[in-house]
């Protein structure tokens, strides 16, 4: 579903991703951990071509995201992607955040666009919540409303960055509930988080990054517990 | 006799010329802001350079020696008079003149409007697969549309006191009527002080019903 070939990313002179390889299988769960500032936000958003890998290969969603001629906005109906601020349309309501992409980019007819949107509100638990603007929303159900908004292109595979590191700890876990259904469902999955619970129950495979680089990576169980490199047992020892 | 009841219609007639320019200046001045203010966010470097040229351009003169350039000194080396009519020509010119110089102001506006909003917000349209254009129309210029309206009114005022500079170069208009109206009657004092008043109440028309404007977009959306 995804893979990546030496990927390379600078922003001028300053090298960020010094060469990333990893294969993501359909269905898969993989979970990004790594310090601040190591380079896990510019990986997942090289993967939806918010950033532009300066060298390297990048497959996803069976298109080839560095093939100067393969179609971006084609690309990234099959690449949903969730962020850490939400980043919410603010001015318009939560039925109209989650149809704005199927209408717009998908040309589907308002009312099957507000048929499928109430379907996937209901399914992260915002039912009755439509005529909302998402700043009448609490962090918790705004994520919710990001993720519905996602889902409603009907992508192949969702990134999520720190979904849950702007949250108060009391709406963590609405969230990761969220996701945990998407996982089970088959969703093909990359989640840059902090929360270790999630990553031992939900991720297949946990990647440690450090200084642009995937140390170590492994099962998450095997990784948690028996870390090989010394930078990942020092990082493993500061969070859990 | 009564200098103003007298040549009342007179200066109605200028305050109608006036009003009139007004709206064309307005309405162009947004549009040509609007075009100016994509050009010059634009990728495309040359289209960068042609509108930041044109708005140095048009801040860096004054408008009245923009006016005398353009609707008394090009018809010297141009034959525009012919091209576009002997009475059409100063009009037409004097109307773009004017839309052209305060568009330059308008475009700073804009420019500052959309660059206002969250780069979260582009993110986020791009991640569901929005193009530049969708972004930019059902995204980015809708939530910098609301922070645009004060600067934009105040602009539009600016823009119809901006009117008073037409009648320098020959353009009939309130001033220019005026002017011919003290040159018959000698009422300096009253009809300078009626025209004055004729432009207050326009402007403070105008900014009343901008703040009507905000209060209902306060209501019905955030
Ligand atoms: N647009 C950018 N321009 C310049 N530097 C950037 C940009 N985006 C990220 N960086 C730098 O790249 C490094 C890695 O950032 P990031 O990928 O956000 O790390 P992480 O998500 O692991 O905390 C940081 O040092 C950051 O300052
Ligand atoms: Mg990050």
């Amino acid at each position: 579903m995804i893979n990546v070939k030496d990927l390379h990313k600078s922003f001028g002179h300053n090298e960020i991703l010094k060469g990333i390889s990893t294969h993501v299988a359909e269905k898969e769960v993989v979970v990004i951990i790594g310090p601040s500032g190591s380079g896990k936000s510019t990986f997942l958003r090289c993967l939806n071509g918010l950033e532009t890998a300066t060298s390297g290969e990048i497959e996803i969603a069976g298109m080839t995201l560095t093939d100067p001629k393969t179609n971006i906005h084609l690309l990234r109906q099959h690449v949903g992607m969730v962020f850490q601020q939400f980043n919410l349309f603010k001015h318009l309501t939560i039925l109209e955040n989650v149809t704005i992409g199927p209408r717009k980019v998908k040309k589907i007819a308002p009312a099957e666009a507000n048929r499928v949107a109430r379907e996937l509100l209901a399914k992260v638990g915002l039912v009755g919540k439509e005529a909302s603007y998402p700043d009448e929303l609490s962090g918790g159900q705004q994520q919710r409303v990001a993720i519905a908004r996602s889902l409603a292109m009907g992508p192949n595979v969702m990134l999520f960055d720190e979904p849950t590191s702007a949250l108060d700890p009391e709406m963590v876990g609405e969230v990761l509930q969220v996701m945990k259904t998407l996982a089970i469902e088959g969703m093909t999955m990359m989640v840059v988080t902090h929360e270790m619970g999630f990553a031992r129950e939900v991720g297949h495979r946990v990647i440690f990054m450090d200084d642009g680089l995937i140390v170590e990576e492994g099962a998450p169980q095997a990784l948690f517990s028996y870390p090989q490199r010394n930078r990942t047992k020092s990082f493993l020892a500061k969070i859990l | 006799m009564d200098p103003i009841r007298q040549n009342l219609p007179v200066l109605l007639d200028g305050l109608r010329l006036t009003i009139q320019y007004s709206i064309v200046a307005i309405i162009l001045m947004v549009v040509i802001g609007l075009v100016a203010a994509l050009m010059r966010l634009s990728a495309v470097a040359p289209l960068r350079w042609i509108a930041t040229a044109y708005v140095e351009i048009f801040r860096s003169t004054p408008l009245l020696v923009q006016l005398f350039f353009i609707v008394l000194g090009l018809p010297a080396i141009l034959p525009v008079n012919h091209w576009f009519g002997q009475l059409t020509y100063p009009i037409l010119a004097a109307a773009l003149t004017l839309s052209l110089n305060e568009g330059a102001y308008v475009t700073e506006i804009i420019r500052a409007g959309i660059l206002g909003v969250d780069r979260g917000q582009k993110e986020a349209a791009q991640s569901i697969a929005m193009n530049g254009f969708q972004t930019m129309r059902y995204i980015v210029l809708p939530q910098a549309f609301k922070r645009m309206i004060p600067p934009l009114v105040n602009q539009a005022a600016q823009t119809i006191k901006d009117t008073s500079l037409l009648a320098p170069v020959g353009i009939a208009e309130l001033v220019y009527k005026g002017e011919i109206v003290i040159a018959e009657t000698f009422a300096s004092f009253a009809i300078w002080g009626l025209i004055a008043a004729l432009y207050f109440v326009l402007i403070f028309s105008l900014s009343k019903f901008s703040s009507y404007l905000e209060r209902r977009l306060q209501v019905d959306k955030r």
